[in-house]
């Protein structure tokens, strides 16, 4: 599926697990933030996605697919409580909104998620989609 | 019939209540997993029964108060019968005491086999459920979740955990399109409360409004209503199937 597809996927399952119009999900609408979604909400949109894509995706995965594999020690500065270089960098990769948000040093590993958006849902679910086939 | 076509787990299914659920639901074209923790024996003859009545139905071995042994059972479950829509939550055990005499083993025991049984195959069943956006979790409490004897507490207290667990997990799981009810017996004669009713059960009938104990059918057949598609509406629900014994107020009226 292409990533255009995905996300005619994507936009049903978002707007029917939180109970939206679909032309409330944008690309650039953030999922905890603007749309709202908690974590049973989250669960919901990924068993969804499950059903109309055939790509499972474990609730897990997200924070991986954000974290990119990097350690937890090296995705965030412990001290400072916030995202390092190595994990600002890895974040611009799956998140590239965030880039120019003027984050860098500042990005509390707490609040990563509250700037994740459909469009990097989708991107994530392509991703997946990918892997599997390969 | 109402329930050809799906499947249902149903734990301690070898004898007592969940014997009956287990011919009941079979009666209604469901195909059935009847689990056992040591009756062997008993679950094959309740499968051989089911099966020269035109069903279908495997046992399945497993203690519930092992979370493995619940993802087990689950996974043996779809993979021989080709599915599940239904799970029973039924087995469970009693150890009466008096608190006084009560060791922590005693509520732990009871606790982890009767509650945890509950949390354990409610979890394990919870993935399959939640793909197919359909399951139905029965409970098989018991009026000790609301009420008290003397020497229940951990028995009463691991259905009132139930209880509880079945009314959040209800909430919890409604958008899923998973219902959780529960069914709340009496007295029924089954190996659990046999020496009771031997002892004392002329002494129990005589108090309970309809002065007589439940037949195993009546239980079963409230579980398979809650299993059914007549029930629809319902999700987190306990229905009270005692003869109208807790409804009454204890202390009878003067002569």
């Amino acid at each position: 599926m292409t990533n255009e597809e995905l996300y005619l996927a994507v936009r049903p399952a978002v707007a029917e697990a939180l109970g939206l119009d679909e032309d409330e999900v944008t690309p650039d609408a953030t999922l905890l933030d603007e749309l709202g979604a908690e974590s049973i909400d989250l669960l919901d949109i990924l068993f969804r996605l499950e059903r109309s894509t055939g790509v499972k995706i474990q609730a897990a995965d997200l924070s991986e697919h954000v974290q990119g594999g990097i350690p937890d020690e090296e995705f965030g500065d412990e001290e400072k409580d916030v995202i390092t270089p190595v994990g600002m960098a890895q974040l611009k990769k799956v998140m590239p909104q965030i880039a120019g948000m003027g984050l860098d040093g500042k990005l509390q590993p707490e609040n990563v998620m509250s700037y994740f958006t459909v469009q990097n849902l989708t991107d994530l679910v392509a991703a997946r989609a990918a892997a599997v086939s390969a | 019939m109402k329930l050809s076509t799906k499947v249902a787990l149903v734990t301690g299914g070898s004898r007592g209540i969940g014997r009956a659920v287990c011919l009941t639901l079979a009666a209604q074209g469901a195909y059935v997993a009847v689990n056992y923790r040591a009756g062997r024996d008993q679950a094959e003859e309740v499968v051989a029964e089911i099966v020269a009545a035109g069903g279908k139905a495997i046992a399945v071995a497993g203690d519930v108060s092992d979370p493995d042994h619940a993802a087990a059972m689950v996974e043996q479950t779809v993979a021989e019968l080709g599915g599940m829509h239904i799970l029973v939550n039924n087995a469970g055990i009693a150890k009466d005491v008096l608190i006084f005499n009560m060791e922590p083993d005693d509520w732990r025991s009871v606790m982890e086999t009767n509650f945890g049984g509950v949390f354990n195959c409610t979890k394990a069943a919870l993935n399959h459920f939640m793909s197919q956006r359909e399951g139905v979790v029965v409970n098989v409490s018991s009026v000790m979740g609301e009420r008290g004897w003397v020497g229940q507490s951990n028995y009463a207290a691991s259905k009132g955990a139930i209880n509880a667990f079945t009314r959040t997990a209800a909430v919890e799981l409604a958008r899923f399109g998973i219902r959780v009810n529960a069914v709340l017996p009496g007295f029924a004669p089954t190996d659990l409360v046999s020496g009771l009713v031997e002892k004392g059960g002329k002494g129990i009938k005589k108090q309970l409004p309809m002065r007589d104990f439940a037949r195993l059918e009546d239980v079963a057949a409230t579980v398979a209503f809650l299993a059914g598609p007549d029930s629809r509406y319902m999700t987190g629900s306990a229905l009270t199937v005692d003869g109208g014994g807790s409804a009454q107020l204890g202390i009878g009226r003067p002569d």
